[in-house]
Formats: structure tokens, sequence, C-alpha cells
């Protein structure tokens, strides 16, 4: 009894390891043919492997550009929540004024609210300071997307941090900006692995933003890229397989190296409170 | 004395910059959504809003496309509730367990979620293709070929299919908060469970299931509120379409907006989806926090 149910289990786990992976491999495998070996036997094993797709979607669909633009917003978002959300976490976890209470609040509001509640005031807003179609923009509406998340986090962590140790810092003759960047950050590497690693997935893989604040085709980060192709079977499929590998290339590179802490920390994102 | 006036001076100077942004991008858009919400606005900027009162919620209340949405939106509940579920916590069961090969099970499980969901839509958007894709070539070659339907070209089976790959994405991710839950259970319950002579099912019922409460409400907590922020994959899958059949809240404000010009109309299906999302978030927090 006990056996048979054991193994009803691991068939189970080899059975969801298939249905998880192989989209992915037919992916790939699709990204090395010629549209006549795609339909139709799209589960097969390529018989002439066609490596040019790759370099046709580097630089005729432009992913190589994509994958850029992607990599320079998420970089510049992910570096600003972190230098912004720590300096105001710092505060909120620190210091005992009384109007940090409501701002705190402000914050906490902020994590709940719909982020597509906000398009169309943002696209309105970006008309009227200049910022439709630049990288700025993007990045400052990523920022604060992910601002009260990484706020709420980081406050609950150097919350946690002995006061001890900013104290003697004082006495040691240091400034509030050198106790935050010198001794507060060092202790709170973990929690700002996690804020980076939320900060980063999100930023690379933005789309409805992307959609509404970005015209020129060279500046389109890779899932706005990706929507060129949707629904357009009369091209070449093989470059456009490729260019979805290219795109989720990055990403899973990083959750391959470092899964253990990517899991650990997403899931930190997803449990407030 | 003056140390401290010095703190309160660079305290104010900390928190600025991430109050601003705060401020200039999260809610003064929300204002301005709720703002707009009561105007008539074809998104012209020379164009002034006109006040037209409640007219945007009252269209959008009586429209049947704003129904199927949010009937759409409950699928993704209904989705969540009776498959994600009990996939995601067998899914934990077998990462907990001490079974071979249980570091490529979880690393595997837990890939789609890290995937742009851009690329996920456009992937099953392929495989699920009527003519050639993956899904369909398997069925005619098993002999089902009378299964092979048209996915994401028919009403109410597109929203399923779009659902099912949501399941998919996201059981990874649950299962990590159902495991979490599964390991902080002591061993020697289990122990004392087995001398009393209680049986697998009896365990599973008695002792996991109850001792696993904060699971299965953090669960149930995302799951309600989730299935409001769905868009990516109903943008990249189907669009909406064919006719609106697989709209969701959020891709209907979008057409609304960005389609048909409705900026006014839009924004008020904004407000209705910040409502619904502050009530069911504070709501079940409270609900849930009060249970204990």
């Amino acid at each position: 009894m006990k056996k048979i149910s054991n193994h009803l289990i691991q068939i189970f786990a080899w059975l969801w390891a298939l249905i998880t992976l192989y989209p992915l491999i037919v992916t790939i495998f699709c990204s090395f043919k010629e549209n006549n070996e795609i339909y139709g036997n799209m589960f097969a094993l390529p018989k002439e492997w066609h490596f040019s797709n790759y370099v046709d979607a580097l630089f005729s669909a432009n992913m190589f550009r994509a994958i850029g633009n992607s990599l320079f917003l998420a970089i510049c978002t992910t570096i600003l929540v972190v230098v912004v959300g720590l300096l105001a976490s710092y505060v909120f976890a620190r210091m005992k004024y009384k109007f940090l209470t409501p701002c705190f609040m402000l914050f906490m509001l902020g994590v709940m609210i719909p982020i597509h509640t906000t398009i169309i005031p943002i696209s309105k807003i970006a008309a009227d300071i200049g910022g439709y179609d630049k990288f700025w923009m993007l990045i400052l509406t990523y920022t604060t997307f992910q601002l009260p998340q990484a706020i709420f986090l980081m406050t609950g962590y150097i919350r946690g941090i002995s006061r001890e140790l900013d104290e003697a810092a004082v006495i040691d003759g240091c400034n509030l900006w050198q106790i935050i960047f010198k001794i507060i950050l060092p202790v709170s590497k973990p929690i700002i692995a996690t804020v980076s690693i939320l900060s980063f997935v999100f930023s690379y893989s933005e789309l409805v933003f992307s959609v509404i604040l970005l015209s020129s085709p060279e500046k389109y980060p890779v899932s706005r890229s990706l929507m060129y192709f949707k629904g357009d079977f009369s091209v070449r499929m093989g470059p456009v397989f490729a260019s979805i590998i290219l795109a989720v290339l990055p990403l899973t590179i990083i959750y391959l190296l470092f899964h253990e802490k990517v899991q650990e920390g997403m899931l930190a994102g997803s449990i407030k409170g | 004395m003056i140390k401290k006036k010095k703190n309160l001076m660079w305290s104010i100077l900390f928190i600025m910059p991430a109050l601003s942004l705060l401020i200039m991008f999260l809610l003064y858009p929300v204002c301005q959504a709720i703002y707009l919400s009561f105007h008539k606005w074809t998104g012209i900027a020379s164009a002034a809003p006109v006040f037209v009162g409640l007219e945007n919620y009252v269209k959008v209340l009586k429209s049947p496309n704003f129904w199927l949405a949010m009937r759409n939106s409950f699928f993704f509940m209904i989705g969540g509730f009776v498959i994600l579920m009990p996939l995601a916590f067998l899914l934990a069961k077998i990462i907990t367990s001490k079974m071979r090969g249980v570091r490529f099970f979880k690393v595997s499980y837990y890939l789609p979620v890290m995937l742009p969901v851009a690329a996920v839509g456009l992937i099953w958007g392929y495989m699920l293709q009527p003519d050639w894709g993956l899904v369909n070539s398997l069925l005619e070659k098993i002999g089902l070929g009378s299964l092979a339907i048209n996915w994401l070209g028919e009403r109410t089976v597109n929203v399923i299919s779009v659902v099912l790959v949501n399941e998919w994405i996201y059981a990874g991710f649950n299962m990590l908060i159902f495991a979490a839950g599964l390991v902080s259970i002591p061993q020697d319950v289990y122990e004392s469970a087995k001398i009393d002579g209680a049986n697998k099912l009896k365990t599973l019922v008695y002792i996991t299931l109850p001792l696993m409460k904060e699971s299965f409400k953090v669960f149930s907590v995302l799951c309600i509120c989730g299935c409001l922020k769905t868009f990516d994959l109903i943008f990249t899958m189907t669009g909406g379409g064919p006719n609106h059949s697989s709209e969701v809240p959020a891709t209907l404000l979008y057409m609304e907006a960005f389609g048909s010009k409705n900026f006014g109309r839009g924004n008020a299906i904004g407000v209705i989806i910040l409502v619904l999302g502050l009530v069911l978030s504070l709501g079940l927090n409270k609900a849930m926090k009060s249970d204990d």
C-alpha cells in the first residue's frame, strides 16, 4: 500500500517535470529549425541544425539590442530601488518623529495599489513632463512600483539589527550617511539581495508600461520586442523561437546560478505581513 | 540639541527621494485616475476633460464586456483554488520528500516563474496554435485528433486555456509557500501519530493540513488578490479576443483607453480595479488575522 502511493507520487514528480520542461525544450528545438520542420512536426528533434536562426534573431530581429535595453532598465531600477529604499528604510526603522508613521502608512498603501490603475495617468504625466519615449521615465516608474515593497522588507530587517551598532559608530564619529553605507549596508546584504532580485526580475520582464511609454523600436525591451511576433505566422518561425530563447536566457542563467537565493527572495516578496 | 536638529534634517532628506517618487508616480496618478474617471477625455492634451459625473461608471457597469471580464477574472480565481492549490501542495510534498532527484525537481518546477510572462505567453500561443501547434500535433499522433480544437479562438475555452497556462507558471511558486509550511511541522508530531496508529490519510487530514493553516491563508490571499492583476498573459496570448471574449478588467482598461480612446471609461475601470483590490487585500488580511 505504502509502496504504491510512493510510486504514484514518483511518477507524478517526473510527469510534472516533463510538463514543465517539455514546452521549453520544444521551443529550443524549433529555434534551430526551418518552417517546414516546425509545421506539423514541432516536437521532433531538428534534422538540420540552423544556427543562423540565432544570428537572425540577434541582429535582424534586434534581440541583441532588446536584451541590452532590458538589462539597462533592470540594472538602473535595481540600483535606484536599493539606494533610495535603504535611505528611507533606515529613517523609518531608527528615527522616532511623529510624521514618520503616516509616511510609512503611505508606502504600505502603495503595496496594495494595483499598478494597472495608474497606466492612463502615467501616460498622461509622461506626456506632460516630456518623459514619453524616454528610458528615465520607465526607470522612475519601475522604481516607484518596487519601492513600497522594498521599504517594507528593508525597514523590517533594519529594525532587527542591534542599535548598539549605530551607537558605536556615532561614538567613532560617523555621520548618518556613513552609518547607512558603512555599517547598515554590509549587515543588510541578505535583504538587499532579496530586494534586488525582485526589482531586477520585475523590470527586466515588464510589459505594459513599455507598451504605453515607448514608441521607438530601438528602445524596446525584450517583452515589448516579443510582442512584435505575436500572431504573425507568415514569417520564418525559426528566428522567432530563437528570439524567445534569447529573451529568457539572462534570467534563466541568473536563476540557475543562484536558484536557492532567488526562490527564497521571491517568496519573501510575496509574503508581506 | 544641535545634533538632534541635524538628525531631523537628515531624516527628512533621506525619505524625500522615496516619498517624492511615491507621490509623483503612484499616489498622484491614482488621484488623477479617480478624477478622470468622472470626465470624458479623448487623450488629446489640448482637449480638456469634460465633467460627466457618473456616466463612465454607468456605461462600464452596463457593458456586457465588463461583466465578461469580471467572469474571466473569476475563472482565474476558481482555477487557483481547484487546480493550483492541490497541484502546488502535491509538488510541495514532492520537493520536501526524500525522493531521488529532489533538487532537480525543485529547480525545474520553479523555472517558469522566472521567465518573462510575455515569453511564456508567446511560447504557449505557439504550442496551442490550432494547425501545427504542439498540443494538437500530439493529440493527433495519439489518435485523439477530434479533441484538437482551436484552444485560443473559442469563447470560454480560450479563457480556460489561459488559466491553465497561468497555473503552469505559478505551480512552482505556490509550491514554495506550501513547502515552507510543510518543513515547519516538527517531525516528532508525525512520529507520535504513527505510534497512535494513524494511517497516511488520517495523518494528512488531522495533522498536516491543520498545521499548515498559515500556508493556506497566504495562498488564498495571494490567489484572490492576484486574479485582478492578470494582464500580461491575456495580452500576449489572446489580446482579449476574439471579440473581447477573453478580456480581463486590466486588458479591458487598456483597450478602452488606448484602443477606443475612451480614457474616462478606462479610468473608471481602473478605479473599480483599485477599489476591489484594496477592499480584497484589507478585508482578507483582517479576516485572516482575526481568525487566529
